[in-house]
């Protein structure tokens, strides 16, 4: 189990990206992010994942605190960040430097297979379509099998058919091993497509500002009228997650002065 | 040049289909011969050139005893070559820029990595070899024969200066702009300092090193001639002096088209080497 414990984050400019969140996510949860800009998402993501640990708080993974990148905690960036003089193949292949060629060889085989992608693994990064390339990322992050899977806006620079192509591919992918994922969005749809709890964040510092279930049976439908229930939910819960930052400003003498110099 | 040429040799190519054969034929046939010849249009010039001088000269419109036709420059390096004058001069030029450029690409690659990986060695020691740099090397030359004495010694320091600098700039500035992204990849996979040289570091500057490699050993083949006319008893530099000193020019041409194949050569050589992992590269290809 992933528990966060009163995460903050203050960067060394002073920037107080993150003000202590507490959440618990269960093992094969998928969790969304979502939040208006400046909510510390994607600081929160690389907390996690121990790229830049908390400054307050703790990380902690089945009782093992994290304050550096963790061999069971995979990491999709919002970029594909293949490796240009590395073949598909030995990218996805990435992650296993140390395992025996023939385990390697196999694993790689069978993730390029269920991406689907069994044809291009002798090709260069540069010879994929975006779509393409962020499968390939998608495969490396999962080679090693990680517990805990996290992914920082990952389907935003695609157009929108490959994006929702992407999410159920990563609905399927998940599926195999039902490892956890953590989902950094800016997407509404995307949130509720995938995940089984949303948690909105409220900005300067980030903080959780509300957590909608997602109660819907996969795979979800995108027009249906439930589906724009609890899309509903998570907009308004959105909209004032971002009015409140104003209106506590008001209502809070002491934050006046230090939300001033925010606007 | 390959844009231009290509657009070129395919319209030559259609209308030459569209005259004689069907087109599904056509493709192969094109790629074949525009082989041999997109290499001979930048021979045209060259040859057109050298041919025309030829000829005024057996015409006797100009006495060509300053300026000899390439049948006696040919003439002469064959000479040369069959005396061995011309290989033993060569191997000693050779040499002389072989250890100059091993010496400073050694250098420039131990401090450029230093001081691209380090900011602290990068402030230390970058605004001194910055500051050197702007010294014209040949201006150490005076030095490095009070120091080093006339011979070998002082010679193979000055192609070292002057290969040091191209390779030292273009590493540093390789290992600075490493993408920071793929560098995270590097962490978010644990690699250990060492394996994040060998896997992200190291292939990422190739390419630069690869450059800086080729403009480092063209230097280092300026400063071979700048240290072999200087005063030298053997070596291409000193077959040019001994051209000029007995005025054969063929002697002088003779010597510099040497100079050009052994340069070209070796330039060909890094471009060989590093091939096989520079194929990853996302350029306009020249082929």
């Amino acid at each position: 189990m992933l528990a966060l414990e009163r995460v903050g984050k203050t960067y060394p400019n002073g920037v107080h990206a993150l003000g202590g969140v507490t959440l618990d996510v269960d093992l094969g949860e998928i969790v969304a992010v979502i939040g208006g800009s400046g909510s510390g998402k994607s600081t929160l993501l690389r907390a996690i994942g121990g790229l830049d640990p908390p400054s307050e708080g703790a990380v902690v993974l089945d009782g093992e605190r994290i304050t550096a990148p963790h061999e069971k905690i995979g990491i999709i960036f919002q970029e594909p960040r293949l490796l240009p003089w590395l073949k598909v193949a030995d990218n996805v292949g990435f992650g296993l430097g140390a395992r025996p060629r023939a385990e390697r060889a196999a694993r790689v085989a069978t993730a390029l297979k269920r991406v689907g992608l069994t044809d291009k693994a002798a090709m260069w990064p540069r010879e994929l379509s975006g779509g393409q390339a962020q499968r390939v990322a998608i495969a490396r992050a999962l080679v090693p099998r990680p517990e805990v899977l996290l992914l920082d806006e990952p389907f935003s620079a695609l157009d929108a058919f490959t994006r929702a192509d992407l999410q159920d591919h990563l609905l399927d992918l998940w599926a195999d091993a039902k490892p956890t994922l953590i989902l950094v969005t800016h997407d509404v749809d995307e949130s509720i497509v995938l995940a089984d709890r949303v948690v909105v964040l409220c900005p300067r510092p980030g903080r959780i500002f509300d957590e909608i279930d997602v109660d819907l049976p996969r795979p979800r439908d995108r027009q249906s009228a439930a589906f724009d229930f609890v899309k509903r939910r998570v907009l308004v819960a959105l909209d004032r997650s971002l009015n409140r930052a104003a209106g506590a400003a008001e209502a809070e003498p002491k934050a006046n002065a230090g939300a001033a110099l925010w606007w | 040049m390959s844009l231009v040429a290509m657009t070129i040799a395919a319209q030559n190519a259609r209308s030459e289909g569209a005259a004689h054969e069907t087109a599904p034929a056509e493709p192969t046939a094109f790629r074949r011969r525009s082989r041999w010849l997109r290499p001979a249009l930048g021979l045209a010039l060259p040859v057109g050139l050298a041919v025309a001088w030829e000829f005024i000269v057996r015409m006797g419109w100009a006495s060509g005893r300053l300026a000899p036709p390439p049948s006696v420059i040919f003439a002469t390096f064959v000479d040369l070559a069959r005396t061995g004058e011309l290989q033993r001069h060569t191997l000693v030029t050779l040499g002389r820029v072989a250890a100059g450029f091993g010496i400073g690409v050694a250098a420039a690659t131990v401090i450029g990595a230093a001081a691209g990986y380090s900011p602290l060695v990068r402030r230390l020691i970058d605004p001194s070899i910055q500051g050197l740099r702007a010294i014209p090397s040949i201006a150490w030359v005076p030095l490095f024969i009070l120091w080093l004495g006339i011979f070998e010694a002082s010679k193979v320091t000055l192609i070292a200066a002057g290969v040091f600098f191209p390779v030292y700039l273009g590493l540093m500035g390789a290992i600075q702009s490493v993408d920071r992204k793929l560098v995270e990849v590097g962490r978010a996979f644990r690699l250990t300092d060492i394996e994040m040289v060998r896997r992200i570091l190291l292939p990422a500057v190739l390419p630069a090193y690869v450059l800086s490699l080729r403009s480092g050993l063209g230097l280092g083949w300026m400063f071979v001639i700048a240290a072999e006319l200087m005063g030298a008893s053997e070596g291409l530099g000193y077959l040019l002096i001994d051209g000029q000193q007995l005025g054969k020019p063929a002697e002088i041409v003779a010597a510099i088209v040497a100079f050009a194949i052994v340069g070209k050569a070796t330039d060909w050589l890094i471009v060989l080497a590093a091939a096989p992992f520079l194929r990853w590269e996302d350029v306009v290809r020249q082929d």
